[in-house]
């Protein structure tokens, strides 16, 4: 919810200062970009010269040696390896002889780019919606306030589910358009349908109360067009909110991945993210806690990075806003 | 038949589990030292619903182990461990049958007094058998084809109307015959298994795991309430009065059974007190520690059983035997038993060694990838896109991963289905499902190599639903070589036909890459004793007891 109006436009280069001197937003940003860094140019400069076997390589039968001596990656008992401080297998294997590190760097790209992109498809969709309906009003904003209304009705994860399992079964077709199954587009479609509400609601109340204001009615009496209106006046004066709510949706929907990844409907079986790294390693909890412990950790320090980020830069756009998601 | 989860007890097992469990016999417990005790609720744990609570429908160990408890047949295997569990002794026939005509007509005298529960509340009467058989092919029983060798059976599965001719009841003589169009060597197994138990005639035409009023009961327990996803609650059956020993009246007030608790989920709360039994095995991971903490607690269990992924001869690209091959050679059945936590052993046959002569090794696939990816190429199925159809229940999920790893290795673009284990068997088994390649496993019905071949290869048995034959092999000069052997007496000539065909259908056809005879280590709580390990209907409630 916004309770004062943005900074303008012009305000970012104030806003980056505010964000410099927080300490908080230093670290989140450092730690994000590490993260961001290792998944992407890491992930392959990491197998390629650290250990030469990708993130969907069985090894069950191999060995490797350590201090002298080798050492079956899987026992004949089916445990895997543990973590150690080696090139290969440093967060030790899964039971199929699968390496953890190499699989949560890999994991981590699939796992940002669904938060990352699902997000932008959301913030998109959120923003058409919601400066559409306030600035239309009337039958459009009841139309479009109805069926966000409608989504908001569901339980976010009950509905991610059911969309997420109904288009598992057969992908998704719209027209001449077909998307498989095993798609990486279908869990990012169902992430960015669920949270359009929550993102588009907050859009509409402040082009509601922006519609009003004298720089809107000056455009309208040069005689600019809706479409220039919307686009030239009222978009460019809910940036700042959308560039927070951005980060703050790009975690919620790295954790809503994982969620979907754990129960199964989320990112295809043998793509490694990290929800599915921790759903098919939850079986060895007990003995092989790594498997879970490790994809967790990442999820954490990604998720709560992008949190105190979005705070900040909340912070450093308007001081004054209170803007959360859920 | 059963896919898996449940239990088999091997016929040369009797060693293993008599050093394992105490008497290789009868009961025999966890720390089993005095005279068993009566009453007290077993409280069960599984980790989604049994396939059917249905004897007609249910093909799985859990629902066989369930109804083994509360239904009956003219015949029962003897409620024993080991090999004398293989033996097929009268129930409610009051002896074993006369057979005549060749071996073509089996008489059974149904014993007088057996009662159905309520609210049935009558004599279990011949005719209730006739009706019970005649439902298998209405109600499109997994389990028909052990009973198509009756005359008039095949033409009463086309039109299901009239009756099925060569069973002639008669409820005054209390007598049943059946005619069979051959002699059958295992008829008798036929009989004791769950699909001829006995039902009341005017049970409906439909699954009654869920309708109250038609899971009637005969023997020790009854089902007294069934809310899937829930639980199961069992108690004993008023009207039960025990017959013979091998229809005892059970220790046990009645069973708990929970439903959704997680194989991991089942060893923390067995071990803090919460749960006495688990209807599956004992998660690989946790074995190790398992065996060395609670070394009184844990049961070796060996089935004849075969664990293997199946190739649906009638799907691209598996209607080519260049790839069938291919996956064969490509598997690394030593990494697969790995992943099973070393609970099983590797092999390329169909038969598991318990059966005797039936079983002859062969080594037609070593693991050769360069082979497997050669095969694709020359099958020009590069490329070719796949589903690994898999159930959720672990370690499942990381075979089928390893399987659809190993595709996209040989130059198949492999992904993965998985479904719940509660739908997964029936799914697999309908031609409308339609897979291309999965996961599945055999456990025998009854101790014969026919178990295996006929029952899951002979192309004369593929039906719509419940269809045992996934890969829809139909070899017709295979197929007249088990008509063959069913004809001729049990023994060494007749496995050697079992051992010669096992042998073929992998050389020839490769529609199956078996690659395990799993063990099934069981946890239980220190409480349970009596854990009788049947061969055929797994382990026996009416045999457990617990002391505290």
């Amino acid at each position: 919810m916004i309770d004062s109006p943005p900074v303008a436009a012009g305000g970012f280069r104030t806003a980056l200062r505010r964000l410099r001197r927080n300490p908080a937003a230093i670290v989140s940003a450092i730690v994000l970009l590490t993260i961001v860094f290792a998944c992407f140019p890491g992930a392959p400069l990491w197998v390629s010269h650290a250990c030469n076997h990708g993130p969907s390589d069985q090894n069950i039968q191999g060995t490797i040696t350590e201090n002298g001596h080798k050492v079956p990656v899987v026992r004949n008992d089916g445990t895997p390896i543990g973590p150690g401080l080696r090139a290969c297998y440093l967060l030790g294997a899964d039971s199929n002889g699968r390496d953890l590190f190499v699989r949560i760097l890999y994991g981590g790209r699939i796992s940002l780019e669904v938060g990352f992109i699902s997000a932008i498809v959301c913030v998109t969709v959120a923003l058409v919606l919601g400066i559409l309906s306030a600035y239309a009003g009337g039958m459009t904003d009841s139309a479009i306030s109805r069926l966000l209304d409608l989504i908001w009705s569901f339980p976010v994860y009950l509905l991610a589910v059911a969309l997420a399992t109904t288009l598992a079964v057969g992908g998704l077709a719209v027209g001449p358009l077909h998307v498989s199954s095993s798609s990486l587009a279908i869990p990012i479609v169902v992430i960015a349908v669920v949270f359009v509400p929550y993102v588009a609601r907050p859009i509409r109340g402040q082009v509601l109360s922006l519609r009003r204001m004298e720089f809107v009615e000056a455009a309208v009496a040069t005689g600019a067009g809706p479409l220039r209106i919307m686009l030239a006046e009222l978009l460019p004066n809910v940036a700042s909110i959308t560039l927070v709510m951005l980060t703050l949706i790009v975690a919620n929907n790295i954790l809503t991945e994982a969620a979907l990844s754990f129960l199964g409907v989320g990112v295809p079986v043998l793509t490694p993210s990290w929800g599915n790294i921790i759903e098919q390693g939850y079986a060895s909890i007990v003995t092989a806690p790594a498997l879970t412990v490790a994809p967790g950790v990442a999820i954490m320090l990604t998720v709560v990075s992008l949190n105190v980020l979005g705070d900040a830069l909340r912070d450093a756009l308007d001081p004054h806003a209170r803007i959360r998601i859920r | 038949m059963r896919r898996v989860t449940g239990f088999l007890a091997l016929a040369t097992a009797t060693a293993l589990l008599a050093a394992g469990c105490g008497s290789g016999t009868s009961a025999s417990g966890s720390g089993d030292t005095g005279a068993p005790v009566n009453g007290g609720i077993l409280r069960a744990g599984i980790p989604g619903n049994p396939d059917h609570l249905d004897p007609a429908l249910s093909y799985t160990n859990e629902g066989w182990e369930i109804l083994e408890a509360t239904n009956n047949g003219l015949l029962t295997f003897k409620k024993a461990s080991g090999g004398a569990g293989a033996t097929v002794v009268p129930d409610i026939a009051s002896a074993m049958p006369t057979v005549t005509d060749g071996g073509k007509t089996y008489t059974f005298h149904v014993r007088p007094g057996v009662m159905f529960s309520a609210p049935v509340s009558r004599e279990v009467k011949p005719s209730d058998f006739k009706f019970s058989i005649e439902r298998l092919f209405r109600v499109d029983s997994g389990g028909v084809g052990f009973y198509t060798g009756i005359v008039g059976a095949d033409s009463y599965a086309k039109t299901r109307k009239g009756g099925i001719s060569g069973i002639v009841a008669n409820d005054e003589a209390m007598t049943i015959t059946f005619h069979l169009t051959q002699p059958d060597g295992t008829f008798n197994d036929y009989i004791a298994t769950p699909f001829a138990f006995a039902l009341p005639k005017g049970t409906p035409d439909k699954d009654i795991s869920t309708i109250p009023q038609w899971r009637v009961a005969t023997g020790p327990y009854r089902i007294t309430s069934y809310v899937p996803h829930q639980s199961i609650t069992i108690r004993r059956n008023p009207t039960f009065k025990s017959w013979t020993p091998d229809t005892p009246n059970g220790h046990l007030d009645g069973i708990d059974v929970q439903i959704g608790v997680t194989p991991e989920q089942s060893v923390n709360e067995i071990a803090d007190g919460q749960l006495d039994w688990y209807f599956e095995s004992v998660p690989p991971d946790r074995l190790t520690q398992l065996k060395a903490q609670y070394p009184k607690q844990v049961y070796p269990f060996v089935r004849n059983n075969i664990t293997y992924f199946f190739m649906n001869e009638r799907k691209y690209p598996f209607n080519k035997l260049d790839v069938r091959k291919a996956v064969n050679y490509a598997i690394d059945r030593n990494a697969l038993v790995k992943i099973y936590g070393g609970q099983g052993t590797p092999t390329e046959n169909i038969i598991p060694p318990g059966l005797g002569t039936a079983y002859k090794k062969h080594n037609l696939y070593p693991y050769n990838l360069a082979k497997a990816k050669q095969l694709i190429q020359q099958a020009g199925v590069a490329g070719a896109a796949v589903t690994v159809w898999g159930h959720n229940t672990d370690p499942t999920p990381s075979a089928v991963q390893y399987l659809a790893g190993v595709l996209n290795q040989i130059g198949l673009k492999a992904t993965v289905k998985t479904f719940d284990e509660s739908v997964y068997w029936d799914t697999i088994a309908t031609q409308k499902g339609d897979p291309q390649i999965g996961f599945t496993d055999w456990n025998q019905d009854y101790p014969e190599g026919q178990d295996f071949i006929d029952v899951a290869l002979n192309g004369e048995h593929i039906v719509n639903v419940g269809n045992n034959d996934l890969t829809n092999t139909n070899i017709p000069a295979y197929n007249k070589m088990i008509d063959q052997a069913k004809r001729m007496p049990l023994g060494d000539a007749r496995n050697a036909i079992w051992a010669k065909l096992d042998y073929l259908y992998m050389k020839n056809d490769a529609a199956w890459a078996p690659f395990m005879n799993r063990q099934w280590p069981k946890y239980v709580s220190p409480r349970l004793h009596g854990l009788v390990f049947n061969g055929n209907y797994f382990e026996l409630f009416p045999s457990m007891y617990l002391t505290q």
